[in-house]
């Protein structure tokens, strides 16, 4: 498999910060898996996600150590565009990631590809096979700023994906939204990731984390915690120290093990839970 | 506190109609958890409760008083509520200040508000951050900070609106806390929420919008086994009870530990 992230040894301490977000941070994440970013508030995920997509160091200023590369890229040596069309990051506010210059949605999608010499006419067949993606179609001639929050998350989504990047970097892109908004953007990212695209995706919702990521890492205090398939790291005994809340599958095969029912292994998917727990009950 | 709605509708000047007649009497110490799609008229409905939102028609009692006879001072006093995004509520340069403000307004003297500082600054986690100005809290402090300057307020009730949005797992810890406490004060909690893991916790009772009506309002064993009403309202259980449910144990199960009762009452009824 190739390797289309590879973060060595990174540190960071934001300007006038008295203390280092990320503490030699290491990882690698490979072309077409899903890694899942998780960890307590402040535990340095977003700051994180800003240096994947080159933020840190191109517009939060700061000292850094160490190395993130995307795909041949060094991202300290490369400029925001030039990354934009390998990684795209959709923030946590999708208010925040507006250009606040677009008058409709349509221009809104588009803004991205002004600093890429794109003719008109692609410009506009992009733009329409984004909005059918994210089902904006009947939104392209609003103004982005009188949408709901989950029509502005599509939006922001899109503005991302217009940029046709091979690495989605998600952001609890879904907080703001309530659960069946969440599922359908949630959704739209796995059906990209089954298409090819590398996605890295931050989320607290920890039983959504185990059923789609191939590899979690968790963050805590700026450092790495642990980093393995979602069996791996929330069945670990440590795991409730680290400041995430275990799928509630792992609690229950914890709970029913102690009781005297003896599973075939602690799930951490629903599925698993189901299957395993039939399985002692019959 | 004793809160009656009496047909209470809602009709937003675009003519969206958010509260569709909605008859519900809210009373004792016990938290409440409002659950439902976005849409479905929960803020609306909270809103009402601190006089935020006027009905367009219907009653709210609060005690058996019309809050249309009330002013808004005596309203104040009854019902907090804490906005979903804390940037619509903060508007101080430092957190103590945010503290006081409430409880000055409803004129409490310095020491009770010196007194209550304390506790509450404790409970919502910003002892050493009074001083700061809420723009430099992070956004689950920023929440926190909300939280603690309705708490001062030391209303009989008090109304969260998607209090656990962006929270990590000491954030839900926090918050659980709080409605435990609230409930031992012996004040009424309502509590707008998404998160069924987080209502099922911490909610005896729970109501169910859609469409601006009330469809289920009961304990959380008997709103959770009305599965066909919650699919109708887009409404996922939480993990343990999804298992529960599929692998064929009786009723609706929230925890760990109900769930090993309900397998070994399984089991031993099958006769293994």
């Amino acid at each position: 498999m190739t390797e289309v992230i590879r973060v060595d040894d990174f540190s960071f301490r934001y300007r006038d910060a008295d203390r280092t977000t990320l503490k030699r941070v290491s990882f690698s994440v490979e072309q077409g898996s899903f890694f899942c970013i998780v960890g307590a508030n402040g535990s340095g995920k977003s700051t994180l996600c800003n240096a994947l997509v080159g933020l840190i160091p191109h517009y939060f200023v700061g000292k850094s150590r160490g190395s993130v590369r995307i795909e041949d890229r060094d991202v300290a040596a490369s400029t925001i565009a030039d990354l934009s069309r390998q990684v795209g990051l959709v923030f946590q506010n999708p208010f925040n990631q507006l250009s606040y210059t677009a008058g409709t949605v349509a221009e809104e999608l588009a803004f991205g590809l002004g600093n890429h010499g794109v003719s008109r006419e692609t410009m506009h067949a992009k733009v329409a096979r984004v909005a059918a993606l994210m089902h904006i179609e009947d939104l392209l001639d609003k103004n982005p700023l009188e949408l709901s929050g989950g029509q502005v998350q599509r939006v922001a989504l899109g503005s991302t994906l217009i940029m046709e990047p091979d690495i989605l970097v998600l952001d609890e892109c879904t907080a703001q939204l309530d659960p069946l908004g969440s599922e359908e953007i949630f959704d739209i990212v796995k059906r990209l990731n089954q298409e090819g695209i590398t996605v890295v995706m931050v989320d607290h919702d920890m039983e959504r984390v185990a059923r789609c990521a191939d590899q979690v890492m968790v963050l805590g205090a700026g450092r790495v915690r642990a980093l393995g398939t979602p069996e791996e790291v929330f069945t670990d005994p440590d795991a409730e120290k680290w400041g995430i809340d275990i799928p509630d599958y792992v609690k229950l095969g914890r709970g029913l093990e102690d009781a005297g029912f003896g599973l075939s292994d602690l799930p951490v998917r629903e599925d698993q839970a189901v299957g395993m727990i039939r399985e002692a009950l019959r | 506190m004793r809160i009656d709605l009496e047909h209470l509708e809602y009709v937003y000047p675009h003519g969206h109609r958010a509260l569709d007649g909605v008859n519900l009497t809210l009373e004792g110490d016990q938290p409440v958890a409002l659950i439902g799609q976005n849409g479905a008229g929960k803020t609306t409905l909270a809103k009402h409760l601190n006089g935020i939102l006027r009905p367009t028609n219907g009653r709210i009692l609060i005690d058996g008083v019309d809050l249309a006879t009330a002013d808004t001072a005596q309203w104040a006093r009854k019902v907090g509520y804490v906005f979903q995004n804390p940037d619509d509520q903060l508007f101080l340069d430092s957190v103590r200040k945010e503290f006081e403000f409430g409880p000055r307004q409803l004129g409490f003297d310095q020491d009770l508000i010196g007194r209550r500082m304390e506790q509450v600054a404790g409970l919502v986690g910003l002892a050493d951050r009074l001083d700061d100005h809420p723009f430099d809290l992070s956004p689950t402090e920023k929440k926190f900070c909300a939280i603690g300057s309705v708490l001062m307020m030391d209303t009989g009730a008090v109304v969260f609106d998607e209090p656990t949005c962006g929270q990590d797992k000491a954030g839900n810890d926090r918050l659980a806390a709080i409605i435990a406490r609230l409930r031992d004060q012996g004040r009424l909690c309502i509590t707008i929420s998404h998160d069924m893991k987080f209502v099922t916790r911490n909610f005896p009772r729970v109501m169910l919008m859609q469409h601006g009506r009330v469809l289920l309002d009961g304990s959380r064993e008997e709103v959770f086994a009305r599965e066909d009403v919650l699919k109708q309202a887009y409404v996922t259980p939480p993990p343990i009870t999804r298992v529960a449910r599929q692998v064929g144990l009786h009723g609706p199960v929230f925890t760990v530990s109900a769930f090993v009762d309900a397998a070994r009452r399984a089991r031993a009824g099958a006769g293994i």
